[in-house]
């Protein structure tokens, strides 16, 4: 079962990363969920694959009752952020999912129907989680053409999909990056592959040193905290990215 | 026909994996039986002008060549009917291969989570509809078994036509060598067919 850590309360306003699998197979990537609630409704950040759909749903329900989840909010198209789909709709049919307008027709692929997708126009949208209003953030081709992040102001919770991503060695369990320098090795090589485009990074990485961050929590590997969150940002600022290699 | 599953190494197909490969198994015996159908009309077309050539001493080998132009046609379209039955339970069997891998993470998620009575209800509605899902495919596969069981005794029929022409070609008087090689291949043909009939009503699938 994965673990789950609550990384901002404020009375019932809460963000519950989802880590860390021990039983997971090697050959399935290793992902973060993120569970945020407020006022007795919960919004599930990146739900996960198909495969690993007991691990979260156990998880989540040791910090809160998976039938309040209202919706889902899922970066982008890819199999282990939203293959789960179905079964998440098939324990609730009333769950929305949010996504970008790019992909609500090849999401339902995965499961859904007309009535269950909220697309996402390309310049953003704001999401209402029992009152409160997290915002969806642009970062196209980061590394999707139709891709997605969320800000929560109010908790200074930045959920940034597959950037800030590190594909640590199973050793390293921190859920916060402890040394950033070792840390960022990790995440190098993903991201020069992965992020295809140098614009858009530049425009995401002038966006994003514009909001007040105290979290920024990838889909894998370490959450970056305080002084490493404008660390990364530097960092990838100047990463040349879109090449195989090198 | 012998009933050879293709899998990966080490992974043996069962449930309704297996179904799926029996069915894709059935389908293309089918398609072989319907190719060679066509064959006989084809056959039963140059019978019927030889017959003609031969005169009245092939009357009988004439009235035989169209019976089996005609059985050829029959063949043809009972073969074909079999699509639709075919489609149906690829439709079903899929259904219950997505099906059974969701029950299956379910499952997973109420050993780790079994207080949680919502999700007793989902997996109680999906037995539920597990049920429904094997009920459908049982109909199919009945009905699938009987329509072999029709085509198997239209080919017992060919087969007794395609022997009354070897018969028949002996009194082909100068004519008789060629009825009689032509004769044989039909016998030859049918007999093929009703082989691979005769593996189709034994396929697994019916067994399911």
């Amino acid at each position: 079962m994965k673990t789950t850590q609550t990384i901002f309360q404020d009375g019932d306003h809460k963000w519950v990363a989802i880590v860390r699998d021990p039983g997971r197979q090697d050959y399935l990537i290793d992902t973060n969920e993120y569970l945020v609630t407020h006022s007795g409704q919960g919004l599930l950040v990146d739900p996960g694959g198909l495969e690993i759909f007991p691990a979260v749903f156990s998880a989540v329900a040791t910090e809160f009752d998976p039938s309040a989840i209202a919706a889902v909010f899922a970066s982008h198209q890819d199999p282990d952020v939203i293959s789960s789909l179905a079964l998440w709709l098939e324990f609730n049919p009333q769950m929305r999912c949010y996504i970008s307008w790019l992909w609500a027709s090849f999401i339902p692929h995965f499961g859904g129907n007309a009535s269950t997708f909220s697309a996402i126009p390309d310049e953003g949208a704001a999401i209402s989680v029992g009152g409160l209003s997290l915002q969806a953030v642009p970062a196209h081709y980061l590394h999707s053409s139709g891709n997605f992040h969320l800000y929560d102001r109010t908790a200074k919770v930045f959920f940034s999909g597959d950037v800030g991503a590190a594909l640590l060695p199973s050793e390293q369990q921190d859920l916060f990056v402890k040394d950033f320098s070792a840390h960022i090795r990790h995440a190098e090589g993903f991201h020069r592959r992965w992020m295809g485009s140098n614009e858009a990074k530049r425009q995401w990485c002038e966006r994003i040193s514009q909001l007040d961050i105290d979290i920024l929590c990838p889909q894998h590997g370490a959450l970056y905290q305080g002084k490493d969150v404008q660390r990364f940002i530097d960092w990838f600022d100047t990463l040349h990215v879109g090449v195989l290699r090198g | 026909m012998t009933e050879q599953l293709t899998v990966a190494a080490g992974i043996e197909p069962k449930g309704s994996a297996l179904d799926l490969l029996h069915i894709v198994r059935i389908n293309e015996e089918i398609k072989a039986v319907v190719a060679v159908a066509f064959k006989i009309n084809i056959m039963a077309l140059n019978a019927i002008f030889l017959a003609k050539r031969a005169g009245t001493a092939a009357l009988g080998f004439g009235v035989l060549s169209n019976e089996l132009r005609s059985f050829s046609g029959q063949l043809r379209e009972t073969m074909l009917s079999l699509n639709g039955l075919i489609h149906a339970s690829v439709g079903e069997v899929s259904v219950l291969l997505l099906d059974s891998r969701y029950s299956s993470i379910f499952s997973a998620a109420a050993a780790l989570v079994p207080a949680s009575a919502r999700l007793r209800s989902v997996i109680e509605r999906r037995e539920a509809r597990t049920a429904e899902y094997r009920a459908k495919l049982s109909v199919l596969r009945r009905s699938l078994r009987s329509s072999v069981e029709d085509a198997f005794r239209l080919v017992e029929l060919g087969g007794v036509l395609a022997k009354s022409a070897k018969i028949e070609a002996a009194y082909g008087a100068s004519f008789s060598v060629s009825l009689s090689q032509v004769s044989g291949e039909f016998d030859g043909i049918v007999e093929e067919i009703r082989g691979s009939l005769d593996t189709l009503r034994k396929s697994r699938f019916f067994r399911g």
